[in-house]
């Protein structure tokens, strides 16, 4: 034991030593959160080129209708009053004739005005948008672009377009707008949290609980997790490949049995983990209080957090390790490294829908089979929903159980790998390594 | 008493019979040198001694026991390719060594080895920056730091240059002299022969040698003639009884068939040229090792 860890201590001091941790410790969390400061930082820089707009009003109640509300919204919002200074695009609607005759040759001859740069996109109003008929064709409005899909015209369109819709009908029906403004007041629907009793027994108001919250104390938690597994056993894979290419595994192997030594890395890596953690945690604990948000932090989830991240480093550490001493050289190392991350990364890609329902029965699965359990369970119970309280210990019970698969099955690999020279590390060899020792 | 007992051994890699039943003892306080031609079973052997490969067949006895394995602190090893951290600095990668061994006083071994092989200057720079021999060297005091009671060494002295091989040498020795029993391989027969006092020879996995030299030389009797021609070896072409010419330029070896006088090989020769020395001796470490896995040898055992 005591030789096991005399090869984690020097592990530990050859990875947390360098610059490169030091900076990794700094940059990581910052690469991680870039897209979502990127997108706070430039989510006012926006084109303010004009846009011009060409409508093929079949209806014949629309087009006169968004071109005065166009008009308005350019004198309005185009220019920011205090500075006169351009800070948004003027939509410059226009209406033309439709060509009833050969519609297909006019949505050309507009689809390469659009190319040509000439006009920004035009909108085709169905002659039947007031009524609907079940004919789709004549009851529709489309506005065609280079790119319409994320595009803030189309999605200022919605309302003005509805609006005149609903007044027109109303017209139809000869009602008094004035008697019906209410109709055009539009109300949302307010996620709140649970209402909750304090210890002198008087009952809180439930908060109002907004995506943001409810999202970021589970991505934190998920990033760290991911975080310390890149930076703690991640790099096992390329120590051990270089051990052993480097021959230093056989002088090791001289002093300790392979086990001891695949368990020193292990718990190297463990310990690099562990001290980031620490130090995102003291961080992020001082960063709350400072601001006072310590309500927000699920601090009951933290014993979780910390008993899953010990096994998924352990089991990943175990993986990674023995697939460095199956490693000759780069190639194989990366070759085999992406298969040996999908525990990591498969929670990376389900963890929106996970989010969005921590209770589905999908949700309940996945996060219980072991190796996504670490990530799926601290996410879910990170969340504010209560997940049943078996969970979690089910999960860590499967996780040890397959923990300890991973390092057994590690040994055996790690122990015929690290001295054998110049045989390619395809699965079919580990595999064998793992049945036959 | 024996260190090392090895009854009966075989390892074999696929197809591939590395070690093929083999026997060895290797008596306490010994210099034993293990030669043979690459690829012949060595390192496997070494290996199996120290308990990093197992043995498909037959026993291992070290110190009398037979589970005791590479994680004993009794035994030391320094294999043949060089291993040691790039990175860290040489007296750093000597004290972790030498506490993988639990060694006592590793730390002042450390500097008294660094200062005996002339390294005290290089104690504190990283390991990347020592030349090949330096550290071969260092691997050498990472070897030797935790004061083992067997030491097994895979070609310790490849590579080095004279002085250096000088100090290695001399530093075994004195290992040996305070009772360390050492199991060496070597390519170099002229140290094999200096330097052990029991020699074995691997070849294709069999043992093919075992024993001093000097019996392992009365065994192949006193075969050779060494001669001094005027005409050199074109002198000696063709003649009667002659299996072999070893030509060294100024003079001739000349391997004597079995059964054949060499004085008749002499009197041969004294009628083609005139002779200017003449000595009858014993083949060489180096000769015997030919004989065996030489290109000739190989000829024989495949036809």
């Amino acid at each position: 034991m005591l030789k096991t860890l005399k090869i984690a201590l020097r592990e530990y001091k050859a990875t947390v030593k360098t610059k490169g941790f030091i900076i990794g410790l700094i940059i990581a969390p910052i690469f991680m959160s870039g897209s979502v400061i990127g997108i706070a930082l430039l989510k006012d820089q926006v084109d303010i080129t004009d846009k011009k707009v060409i409508i093929l009003d079949n209806s014949g109640i629309m087009a006169d209708y968004l071109i005065q509300l166009a008009e308005d919204r350019n004198q309005q919002e185009v220019y920011e009053p205090e500075t006169d200074k351009k800070i948004k695009p003027a939509y410059l609607l226009e209406e033309i004739t439709p060509n009833l005759d050969d519609p297909d040759a006019q949505r050309l001859e507009l689809s390469n005005q659009i190319r040509a740069k000439e006009i920004y996109a035009f909108m085709e109003i169905g002659a039947d948008v007031a009524h609907p008929k079940a004919d789709r064709a004549t009851s529709r409005i489309t506005f065609h672009g280079e790119n319409t899909a994320m595009d803030d015209l189309r999605s200022w369109l919605r309302q003005p377009v509805n609006d005149r819709l609903r007044r027109y009908r109303l017209e139809e029906a000869g009602i008094d707008e004035a008697e019906v403004q209410d109709l055009f007041y539009w109300i949302s629907v307010e996620g709140m949290g649970l209402v909750t009793m304090d210890e002198t027994g008087e009952i809180k108001d439930a908060e109002r609980t907004s995506e943001l919250e409810a999202l970021l104390a589970p991505l934190i938690m998920m990033m760290l997790m991911f975080l310390m597994t890149m930076m703690g056993a991640m790099p096992l894979l390329n120590s051990v490949m270089e051990e052993k290419t480097q021959r230093i595994a056989e002088v090791i192997l001289g002093s300790v049995r392979p086990f001891q030594f695949m368990m020193g890395k292990v718990l190297g890596g463990l310990g690099v983990a562990l001290t980031v953690a620490l130090v995102y945690l003291t961080m992020g604990i001082f960063a709350v209080t400072k601001y006072g948000v310590e309500e927000k932090i699920p601090l009951d989830v933290l014993p979780w957090f910390l008993t899953f991240l010990i096994l998924l480093i352990t089991m990943m550490g175990s993986v990674m390790t023995a697939i460095g001493s199956a490693c000759n050289d780069a190639k194989d190392a990366q070759n085999l490294s992406f298969p040996a991350m999908l525990p990591n990364m498969i929670p990376m890609f389900i963890m929106f829908p996970i989010l969005k329902e921590p209770l589905s029965t999908f949700a309940t699965w996945v996060s219980l089979i072991p190796p996504f359990t670490p990530m799926l369970m601290v996410l879910r119970m990170s969340t504010p929903v209560a997940i049943p309280a078996w969970q979690p210990w089910v999960g860590v019970i499967g996780v040890i159980i397959f923990t300890i698969f991973t390092v057994w099955a590690g040994g055996r690999i790690f122990r015929v790998g690290i001295l054998l020279q110049g045989t390619p590390a395809k699965l079919g060899n580990i595999v064998r390594w793992i049945a036959r020792g | 008493m024996n260190t090392v007992e090895l009854d009966n051994i075989t390892k074999t890699f696929g197809n591939v019979t590395a070690v093929d039943q083999l026997s060895l003892n290797v008596p306490s306080g010994s210099i034993y040198g293990f030669i043979g031609p690459n690829g012949s079973g060595k390192t496997t052997t070494l290996r199996m001694i120290m308990n990093i490969f197992y043995p498909d067949q037959g026993t291992i006895r070290v110190f009398g026991e037979s589970v005791l394995g590479a994680s004993s602190d009794r035994i030391a090893y320094l294999p043949e390719e060089r291993g040691l951290y790039k990175t860290m600095k040489v007296r750093e990668v000597l004290r972790f060594y030498g506490d993988l061994k639990n060694g006592k006083n590793v730390a002042r071994e450390v500097d008294r080895w660094l200062e005996k092989l002339d390294l005290s200057d290089w104690a504190d720079k990283k390991v990347q920056t020592l030349s090949k021999g330096m550290s071969q060297k260092v691997q050498f005091i990472a070897t030797v730091v935790s004061k083992p009671e067997l030491m097994i060494l895979d070609e310790p002295f490849s590579g080095l240059d004279p002085v250096n091989m000088e100090v290695l040498k001399d530093a075994i020795l004195e290992l040996q002299a305070q009772g360390t029993t050492v199991i060496f391989s070597t390519h170099d027969m002229a140290v094999a022969e200096k330097m052990c006092d029991f020699i074995f020879m691997i070849y294709q996995g069999r043992k093919v040698l075992d024993g001093t030299l000097s019996s392992i030389q009365k065994k192949y009797g006193s075969d050779t003639i060494r001669i001094r021609t005027e005409d050199g070896k074109q002198a000696l072409s063709d003649l009667p009884g002659v299996e072999k010419i070893n030509d060294f330029g100024r003079l001739q070896e000349l391997r004597i068939a079995q059964g054949t006088d060499s004085q008749e090989v002499l009197a041969a020769i004294m009628k083609r040229t005139r002779i200017e020395k003449f000595e009858t001796i014993q083949p060489s470490l180096n000769d015997i090792f030919i004989r065996i896995a030489g290109p000739e040898a190989q000829e024989v055992s495949h036809a």
